[in-house]
Parts: C-alpha cells; sequence; structure tokens
C-alpha cells in the first residue's frame, strides 16, 4: 500500500508569531520551525498501518527550504522518502490553493491513502482533507480516532460531538485523524542516523504541474485585511466576599452568559 | 578546525532532548522526592536505541563512542535531571557498554551487550572501599583463585545502582597493595552476577541514606566468599588497571558532562527568575549584581564544554586523555556549582522553598565537585601529572 503523509512545518507556539508587514503572511523565518504536532499523529498512524499491511510511506511537504527540518523528522520516524514541494510562487498560498497545489502533486507521485493531521497549529483551517478529497475525487474520511485497513476498504471511527460515526469506504481516499488515534513514536538513534540518507525529492510547481496563476499570495482566495498586535490583558473584575461571594460569582457568571 | 559536532552527535542531541522534552523539571523533583528511578524515561531511552549508543553495532547498538554518551549524558541532565539523576545514564551506558565493548571477551560480549544495546541488562562499578577513596589503588577486597573459580572478599562502598544491576564490574586485587610492584600491577576486574550471587548469599548491600541523586540508590557492598569463574575477568588478571583507566576516565568525562548538564538547567532557571522576577518596579536581571554572576556562569560553562568534547574526542582517537578528562571533571564541576549558587542567590528566599527546584539543584551540584574523584585530587594530577611539581603524598 502507498501511504503519503501530508506534513507541514510551523511556527513553534512556545514561541512569538509574527505576520509580515508587507504582504501580511506568516512570517516563517522569525520563528522556529517545527513540525505540526498533529502531523506527528499522521505519520505514527501511516507507519502502524505500513507494519501492519506492509506498503511504503512517503512524507509531502509543501513549504519553503527549511521544511527539510520537518521532513527529516518524519523520515526519523520511519518514513521511507519524501517529496519536498517548494517554490516561490507558492509563497503565501492560502487553504484552497494549497490543497490544488497538493492535489497536483499527489497526482504526480500517487497513492492508496493520504493521511493528514486534522489541523495546523499556526492556521487551523482544519479544510485541507475535505478540500484535496474534493480535487482529487476521492472518498474523505474525516477526524478519525482508529482506523482500519481490509483489502481495498477503509473505516474509520470519526470523532463527533455525540461520540463517534463508524464511516466506510473504499481506497484510494483521504484521511485526517485527531490527537486520541495513538501515540506518536520518538525518533530512535538509528531512525535518525538513517533518515539522512533517504531520498528526498523536490519538486517545483513545474514539476507538479502547478499552474502558478492559481497559488500564492496574489491569487489567494481568502485575504488578511490586516492585523494588530493583541491588546495586553485588561485588569479583571474583582469580586470581594463579604459574605456573600458566591452570590455575587453566580451574578457576574450569569450576566456574562456562561451559566 | 571544525567545531561541528559530528552527526552522530547532532543526533543524539536532538534525539535525547525530544524524549525529554516530555518530561519537565517537576518530573524529575518528583522523581527525587519519591526516592525512585526515572522508569518512563529510562523505557523511552530503550526503546529509541538511546542506551546502547557505545554498544557496536554488530550486538545491536549504535556502534558510537565516548563523545555520543558524552553529549547524551548532557542533555539528559540539561533537561532537568541535573547532575546527579543523569548518573542514572553512566551506570549502563557507561560503564557496562563502553568498558565490554572494549575489554570484554568475545563471550563477555556475545552473552552481555546484546541486553545492554537494548537497554534489557543494566550494570553497576564498584572500586571504592571505606578506607580506599581517593586512593584507589589500596583496595583490599581480594580475588584467590581456587581451580576455575576465583573466591572474592571485602567490602565497597558508595556503589550506586546495585538494586538494578544484572551485572557488577568489580576491582579486586589478585596481589595484595602492598605486595604490588608497580602499585598498578595486581589489579583483576570481575563481571559479577549480582541477582545469582546474592540468592547465594555470597553478596550483600545496604544502601546509605544520602542527601541527593535519590533517583538511583548508592550502596555498602559486601563480599563474602563470593565464588565467580575464572570466566568472568574482565581483560588479564593482575592487568585490571588497564581496564580501570578505561573505566576511570570516561567516568571523568561523563560525570562532567553530567555536571555540564546540571549547570545549564540551574543557569536557565536562574535566567528565567531574574527575567520574571520584579523588585522595586524592575526586573531583578537588569541589576548587574544579578546578571554579571549568570553571565559568568554561560562563560563557565562554555569553557568546560570545549575541553569536555576534547577529552572524549581524544579517549574515542585511543589517544592519551587524562590531563583532558580531568581539566573538564574540575571545570564542569565548578560551572554546575557556580551556577546552582548563582540560581540560589537570583531566587533570594524563595530558593529555599522546596517548591522551587533550586535546592535540588545545588544539591546535585556540590556532589560533583567531590565524586567520582575531588576536586583536590584532580588538582593533585594536573599539578604533579602535567606540571611535574613535586609529590606531597
Amino acid at each position: 500500500m502507498n501511504i503519503v503523509v501530508c506534513v507541514k512545518q510551523v511556527p513553534d507556539t512556545a514561541t512569538e508569531r509574527k505576520l509580515r508587514s508587507d504582504d501580511k503572511t506568516l512570517d516563517r523565518d522569525a520563528a522556529d520551525g517545527v513540525i505540526n504536532e498533529l502531523c506527528e499523529y499522521a505519520v505514527e498512524e501511516a507507519l502502524r498501518l505500513k507494519e501492519a499491511h506492509g506498503g511504503e510511506v512517503t512524507v509531502l511537504t509543501m513549504g519553503p527550504d527549511k521544511a527539510t527540518d520537518t521532513i527529516r523528522k518524519a523520515l526519523a520516524m520511519g518514513a521511507d522518502k519524501a517529496v519536498h514541494l517548494v517554490d516561490p510562487a507558492l509563497h503565501g498560498s492560502d487553504a484552497l490553493s494549497t490543497s490544488y497545489a497538493l492535489a497536483q502533486t499527489l497526482k504526480k507521485i500517487g497513492f492508496d491513502l493520504v493521511i493528514l493531521g486534522s489541523e495546523s497549529t499556526d492556521a487551523r483551517t482544519g479544510m485541507l482533507a475535505a478540500m484535496l478529497a474534493e480535487r482529487l475525487g476521492t472518498p474523505q474520511l474525516t477526524l478519525a480516532n482508529k482506523v482500519e485497513i481490509s483489502g481495498a476498504g477503509i473505516t474509520v471511527q470519526r470523532v463527533t460531538d455525540y461520540g463517534f460515526d463508524k464511516v466506510e469506504a473504499s481506497l484510494p481516499a483521504i484521511v485526517s485523524v485527531v490527537e486520541k488515534i495513538n501515540e506518536p513514536r520518538y525518533p530512535s538513534f538509528k531512525g535518525i542516523m538513517a533518515a539522512k540518507k533517504k531520498q528526498v525529492q523536490t519538486f517545483g510547481i513545474a514539476d507538479a504541474e502547478i499552474d502558478a496563476a492559481q497559488v500564492g499570495v496574489a491569487n489567494a482566495w481568502s485575504e488578511v485585511a490586516d492585523f494588530a498586535v493583541a491588546p495586553p490583558r485588561a485588569a479583571g473584575t474583582v469580586v470581594k466576599d463579604e459574605g456573600d461571594g458566591g452570590v455575587k460569582t453566580a451574578d457576574y457568571l450569569a450576566s456574562k452568559k456562561f451559566i | 578546525m571544525d567545531f561541528t559536532l559530528p552527526e552522530s552527535a547532532q543526533a543524539v542531541q536532538r534525539g535525547i532532548a525530544a524524549v525529554c522534552a516530555r518530561y519537565d523539571m517537576d518530573y524529575w523533583q518528583r522523581c527525587e522526592a519519591e526516592k525512585r528511578w526515572p522508569e518512563e524515561v529510562w523505557a523511552e531511552l530503550a526503546k529509541g536505541g538511546w542506551l546502547g549508543l557505545a554498544v557496536p553495532e554488530e550486538y545491536g547498538g549504535g556502534g558510537q563512542g565516548l563523545l555520543e554518551l558524552t553529549v547524551a549524558t548532557e542533555a539528559l541532565s540539561a533537561s532537568g535531571a541535573a547532575g546527579g539523576s543523569a548518573f542514572t545514564y553512566v551506570l549502563t551506558p557507561g560503564f557496562g557498554a563502553l568498558t565490554l565493548a572494549r575489554h570484554g571477551s568475545p563471550e563477555q560480549r556475545a552473552a552481555l551487550l546484546p541486553g545492554l544495546a537494548a537497554g534489557e541488562v543494566e550494570t553497576c562499578f564498584a572500586l571504592t572501599e571505606p578506607d580506599a577513596g581517593s586512593n584507589a589503588l589500596a583496595i583490599s577486597t581480594s580475588a584467590r583463585a581456587d581451580g576455575a573459580e576465583y573466591v572474592i572478599n571485602g567490602q565497597k562502598i558508595w556503589i550506586t545502582g546495585v538494586q538494578r544491576a544484572t551485572w557488577m564490574l568489580l576491582v579486586t586485587r589478585t596481589i595484595p597493595a602492598a605486595e604490588a610492584k608497580p602499585r598498578t600491577n595486581g589489579l583483576t576486574v570481575f563481571l559479577v552476577n549480582v541477582p545469582e550471587a546474592v540468592a547465594a548469599g555470597q553478596l550483600s548491600y545496604r544502601p546509605i541514606p544520602k542527601m541527593g541523586a535519590n533517583t538511583t540508590p548508592s550502596n555498602m557492598v559486601f563480599f563474602d566468599d563470593l565464588r565467580v569463574p575464572a570466566t568472568s575477568v574482565i581483560g588479564e588478571v593482575h592487568a585490571g588497571a588497564v581496564v580501570l583507566w578505561d573505566i576511570l576516565n570516561p567516568e571523568r568525562v561523563l560525570l562532567a558532562a553530567s555536571a555540564l548538564g546540571g549547570a545549564e538547567v540551574a543557569l536557565r532557571v536562574g535566567v528565567a527568575y531574574a527575567k520574571e522576577r520584579e523588585v522595586f518596579g524592575r526586573a531583578i536581571g537588569s541589576n548587574q549584581a544579578i546578571a554579571f554572576p549568570l553571565a559568568r556562569v554561560k562563560a563557565r560553562i562554555e569553557l568546560a564544554r570545549l575541553t569536555l568534547y576534547k577529552a572524549a574526542w581524544l579517549f574515542d582517537r585511543g589517544l592519551p586523555c587524562g590531563t583532558e578528562a580531568n581539566i573538564a571533571k574540575l571545570a564542569a564541576s565548578e560551572a554546575a556549582w557556580e551556577a546552582a549558587d548563582a540560581a540560589f542567590q537570583t531566587h533570594g528566599g524563595m530558593a529555599y522553598s522546596l517548591e522551587y527546584p533550586v535546592a535540588r539543584l545545588l544539591t546535585e551540584a556540590r556532589i560533583g565537585k567531590v565524586a567520582p574523584v575531588t576536586e583536590e585530587l584532580l588538582l593533585n594530577y594536573l599539578a604533579t601529572q602535567v606540571l611535574g611539581l613535586p609529590r606531597s603524598f
């Protein structure tokens, strides 16, 4: 089975994240890049499926040069090879154009199953899996906390507000996973050393037959109109307990419609 | 000159840091308070192959040397384990794996190294005695040949990790110290199966209540007609000094790494508090009386690390490293103590509260100035062996 895991490099949530003043896109140079946490769960699930059913795990990343670190991390966990989609024309692509670029690349490299984290910690749109499925004409099985493969069929347990749904489809398919699905492994010493020798293929937009007029900040369907630094937190309301602290607290919560 | 660490060492730095990232300072505080082995971290280190770094690849290990172990110990220590707790790492990956990889017989290597690589088998090292600490050559634990066996009698002290160890590297005298010429002659190192010896009533131990590093107990150990096969000698009979130097130099290097990591933690804790704590309307770190000691610690850490990595690099190339190992140990333990003291002073009265990590860091740092070798002995080595000054003893 040919499994492709889409992996994204995101700014470290522990560092201060900034937007660029010129084109209002994320300033990826200003913060340390780390693998998006949910992508680690996606890699782990791909590795487990490979261990159970055989096949190959390919990491697919779209991002600037420094996203190589994130690719190596996924390879160190045990993925077999990687494709890095990197091109200045892709800078500032929104979710819609990112899904187009990734779909074009996936058509080139082929897949039986694509696994993604359900969202990234930077943009948090959570839409990519659905968009990819639409563009590729495959079933989408999103928010999975359990994945099972049998023959050409796939079944996932989809997390919902009321519990879970059981969703079945045939391969090829697109799956997005939530953090409850597994516990990602740490890269082992041998894994890290072996990752250095694994093949990372670099794709530009021409290689993936991506139309430059459909990607990049200028062609994005969504636009950051303006942004400002979050205002410092205002002083809170102090409730002084004069024997009626409980009532005052309840009144306050009721006034804010919490209760 | 290229100061870039080899890729293998960089992999170790990143890999250990990734494992340790899930175990914060509070985790190590709890382990110390509960006097318990860091099982969770240990299991992860075993799974990732981090305990078998120095085991040759043919036995399932990482095929690396002392430099990678040094970087690993430093990373583990710097993650929050700090000096004493990082010692856990020295016992098996250092004492056991490194020594057997270099000096073990083919049979010993085949029997032990795969288990050491997988983290399934642990080791400890027994040298010091109540009357032979700094003066290690004066040990009196004796091993007497009896047919195809040796019979060992004596007593050791400050033997750390006996409780978990399957194998003990035990240093004995097959020629009494008073009769040995030169004094380094007549030492023999044995591999002792600890659980078997305990079951046979030939080995017993008693933990020593201690002020820190309680994640792993240190013990008095007693040998009472302990019988071991002659095949359990590591290296040659009477010529154990060769093996011993190859244990003691890495021990100095690894404990320097452990101290250095402790210095890094203490500096991190001190700097964070100096930035965050406000007195008289400004962060206390803006006062040079607070800032300069921390800055000086930073300088000491960087200087110590240079000699530390050099010592490990020399050892891995089979070059003499005694001078560098001793200097690294001296510099790192001084840096650790100064860092813990600076962190303490920065925290003011709060340092004394066990809710902050500073008291533990201070305790962990203090032991580095006397163990596994006192600063005085390190200075003595430099004075007599390096500078050629007359001996005082």
